[in-house]
């Protein structure tokens, strides 16, 4: 399972794939990999949709915005709030062995075994990668070193970073995961060195009899590959029980086993010594894998509903339906060398391999055989097991889907139930924030993506409501359309639509709201000023000298143009008629139009009173006073 | 007195200024600062319309209608009230932008009113000038004489307004260098 990189509308929410869905926003949540809290990413949202879990960290969401696809995740839990601990999600991600029977299953065939998902766990070509392994000078440090609380008896990781050599009484000790005290930094020391002096043994035969196991399935196929690992049992490190290689937790008292995994050592060992770059210690994690599990944690509440949907997603698997990760085009030469599979694309998020150079009616061919070989790959994988046949038959996920909200697997109680149903009709009709798609978090958080909701409705280019309103609307116009968008569900309030729309500022999204001299709110682009406008009026202006009027006037048109109306600029402009006069009254408060009150009505016309129709650039003539 | 327009010799038309012809230019302006510009072209073409015709004061309700204030080929006018309005910025003190250039005769009543295109200073200066450009101190003259008189042809006040030529010759008195004396109607001037 990978952080995979996060695009983000202009409003600064995940952009959705096509088909997905968004179930659920929580705002104040925090990041963990394994026990530890990830850096930039401790207070932000997350959003939760039929494909992802999202996050969009609250500062700087460009740069921290990551997801988790949730095909890739085996199972969640829910740990409530004890003491000082926030409550979290635990999402552990598929166990590598999975990939590793499936990719036996496919047989024997090489290019089936360049599978897109197992080449992203870089386990695919063990042989290397474990040589390399074995020769890096400094081996990265046990994970399995505990410590035993002194208070609750529970048994928590020593840090990655403690050095039992460097630690003083000033080094900043963790506290205990589950009651939140801080133990003597001596608990925390012993600990460390015991697990360093009973590291020294193992490390080197456990290398080795990794390196025997995947040496075996390569060579002599599925069956001497198992026998091999069931001789090849691993005792644990706490308690010395002989562990089911397969297993990646003692079954006795539950302590890691991963340096002597057979998958799980070697790839771990390798990954921060071949990634590309060394992102996780920059604060960037994107597309890096995550091993153990991640955690989100609740800082402001909604885990439960959270945990719920999230299950509910999983159970659904709506990605099944979406086609859309792009087959992979595959790597022609990648079967013979392993470098390159490594580099391999990871969902079609890398950009795809540089098109081989051919040329002629050779180039064609080849680019045949290309497409051939990448539609037997699809056929193959298709049927390779029954999750992949689902996926063409929606039919089927529908069911499920229905089955699931009937016997209540999603939800527990009845409400939780009847608003699933409502967020699902909700879904259907195109509707994206709704208060009961929020959390706990309250009137705020709803505000806040009501906001953003609205910012994107108007910047959406499909449906460019500003530019058919001459990038301008009033801020009621905007209600009107869209909860007529929402065809009479979930409407919004008229106040709760105004203060969505005061937060456009804060939230630092690309519309703005503005308050004219009479108080109309219109709604505007970002970078739509009264400059431009007033630009826009005066070419306009000068248009108008240029060109006859079409009925005789009693003024010299050549010299002052024509009057214009409110409705006409609203033609002209497209705006609202209400907008175009106060837009007209706001060039007039400028001094760059005046007024004229007649039988026609109000009419603007461009200021020769205190400029000089003579001069174009307008200058003053207030010195006509000195005519005697 | 009240059509005096009419009777003054006027013998080629009015030149109206651009903004005459300019619609916007009867329509009193919200803007600040083009209201400014607004008044200040207004007073200006009072003054030398009043100037052309050598009006010196006129009664606003009967002026409402003269060209002046009634452009017929726009078929624009200017409202009573906002005639009176800009009469009332005339009337103001210099730093008030009007530079009493005008002064309502019957105070509150505002029909009636003064059109200083010379104010009575710049008229007394011109006045004494003359005088004694032409060795007349000393002279008895009187006001008749002052603003009809064969002599007087020539000046730019003949055939003012008796009482608007009273008020200038009040400011030589307050400044000493003349003397008005006589009945109503038949006012004698000294000047030193």
């Amino acid at each position: 399972m990978f952080f995979k990189p996060l695009d983000l509308t202009t409003a600064l929410r995940p952009s959705l794939l096509p088909d997905e869905t968004l179930l659920f926003v929580q705002d104040a949540v925090g990041l963990y990999e394994g026990k530890y809290k990830i850096p930039n990413y401790q207070n932000g949202h997350a959003y939760l949709t039929s494909h992802r879990v999202c996050y969009v960290a609250v500062d700087e969401p460009r740069k921290h915005s990551v997801a988790i696809d949730l095909k890739e995740i085996d199972r969640v839990e829910y740990q409530a709030g004890f003491l000082k601990s926030s409550p979290k999600v635990t999402v552990y991600p598929k166990p590598l062995k999975n990939h590793l029977n499936k990719s036996r299953s496919t047989g024997a065939s090489p290019s089936r075994a360049q599978h897109p998902g197992l080449q992203t766990t870089r386990s695919q070509s063990p042989l290397p990668q474990t040589s390399i392994s074995q020769f890096k000078p400094t081996p990265p440090q046990p994970i399995n070193a505990t410590w035993i609380c002194p208070i609750c008896t529970f048994s928590n990781p020593v840090p990655s970073n403690f050095d039992p050599s460097t630690a003083t009484a000033s080094t900043s000790i963790p506290p205990c995961l589950a009651c939140g005290i801080k133990p003597p930094l001596t608990t925390l020391l012993k600990a460390a060195i015991t697990a360093a002096a009973s590291r020294d043994g193992s490390s080197v035969s456990a290398a080795l009899a990794t390196l025997d196991t995947v040496r075996l399935p390569q060579s002599n196929g599925t069956k001497s590959a198992t026998s091999a690992q069931l001789a090849n049992s691993t005792p644990c490190p706490r308690c010395t029980f002989v562990n089911h290689p397969s297993l990646l937790e003692c079954e006795i008292c539950g302590a890691p086993l991963k340096s002597a995994s057979p998958l799980g050592g070697p790839s771990q060992n390798e990954h921060r010594s071949e990634s590309p770059a060394p992102l996780f210690e920059q604060g960037s994690i994107k597309n890096t894998e995550i091993k153990d599990s991640i955690k989100l944690s609740f800082r402001a509440g909604g885990e439960k509903t959270l945990y719920e949907r999230l299950k509910g997603a999983l159970v659904q698997r709506k990605w099944l339906l979406y086609d859309a990760p792009p087959v992979p085009q595959q790597p022609v030469q990648s079967t013979s060398s392993p470098s390159l599979s490594v580099a391999a694309p990871v969902n079609g998020i890398t950009p795809a391999p540089p098109r081989s150079t051919a040329v002629g009616i050779a180039g064609l061919e080849q680019r045949g055989l290309e497409a051939r070989k990448n539609a037997e790959f699809v056929i193959g994988n298709a049927f390779e097991d029954l999750e992949a046949l689902m996926a063409s038959a929606k039919q089927i996920v529908a069911l499920a889907e229905t089955l699931a909200r009937e016997s209540g697997i999603a939800s527990e109680d009845r409400a939780a139930e009847t608003s699933a149903v409502l967020t699902e009709s909700a879904e259907a009709l195109g509707m994206v924030t709704t208060k009961d798609m929020l959390g706990s978090g309250g009137g705020n958080l709803y505000l806040s993506e009501l906001s953003r909701n609205l910012a994107e409705y108007l910047t959406d280019d499909r449906k460019g409501i500003l530019q058919k309103e001459g990038g301008i609307m009033s801020l009621i116009d905007l209600w009107a359309i869209f909860n007529r968008s929402r065809n009479g569900v979930e409407l919004v309030s008229p106040s709760d639509c105004q203060r969505a729309a005061e937060l456009w500022e804060k939230l630092k999204l690309p519309v703005r709201l503005r308050r004219f001299k009479s108080g109309l709110l219109v709604v505007q682009r970002y970078d739509w000023s009264d400059e431009k406008t007033i630009r826009e009026l005066q070419e306009w202006m000068e248009e108008l000298r240029q060109n006859p009027p079409v009925e005789p006037v009693p003024w010299d048109w050549h010299l002052f143009g024509r009057a214009i109306s409110a409705q006409e600029a609203a033609q002209r402009f497209k705006w609202s008629v209400g907008v175009a006069a106060e837009e007209l009254e706001m060039a007039e408060d400028k001094g760059i139009l005046c007024r004229e009150e007649g039988i026609e009505g109000l009419r603007f016309w461009r200021n020769y009173i205190t400029s000089n129709p003579e001069s174009q650039s307008g200058g003053v003539n207030v010195s006509t006073l000195s005519i005697i | 007195m009240a059509n005096s327009f009419l009777t003054s010799s006027s013998q080629q038309p009015f030149q109206f200024p651009p903004t005459y012809s300019f619609p916007p230019f009867f329509t009193p302006q919200p803007n600040a600062a083009t209201r400014l510009s607004q008044l200040q072209k207004w007073s200006s073409l009072i003054q030398s319309w009043c100037r052309h015709h050598r009006i010196y004061r006129f009664s606003l309700v009967e002026t409402i209608d003269s060209p002046l204030f009634h452009n017929t080929t726009l078929r624009k006018r200017l409202s009573l009230s906002d005639a009176r309005n800009i009469i009332d910025w005339m009337a103001k003190p210099e730093e008030d932008g009007g530079g009493k250039r005008a002064e309502w005769i019957d105070g509150a009543n505002k029909t009636m009113t003064w059109i200083w295109w010379r104010r009575p200073e710049e008229w007394a200066g011109i006045v004494a000038d003359w005088v004694e450009n032409t060795g007349q101190k000393n002279v008895v003259l009187t006001v008749y004489e002052l603003t009809q008189g064969e002599t007087t042809m020539s000046q730019e006040w003949h055939g003012m307004d008796t009482d608007a030529m009273l008020r200038s010759l009040n400011v030589l008195v307050k400044r000493g260098k003349a003397q008005v004396f006589g009945s109503e109607g038949q006012e004698g001037v000294k000047f030193f």
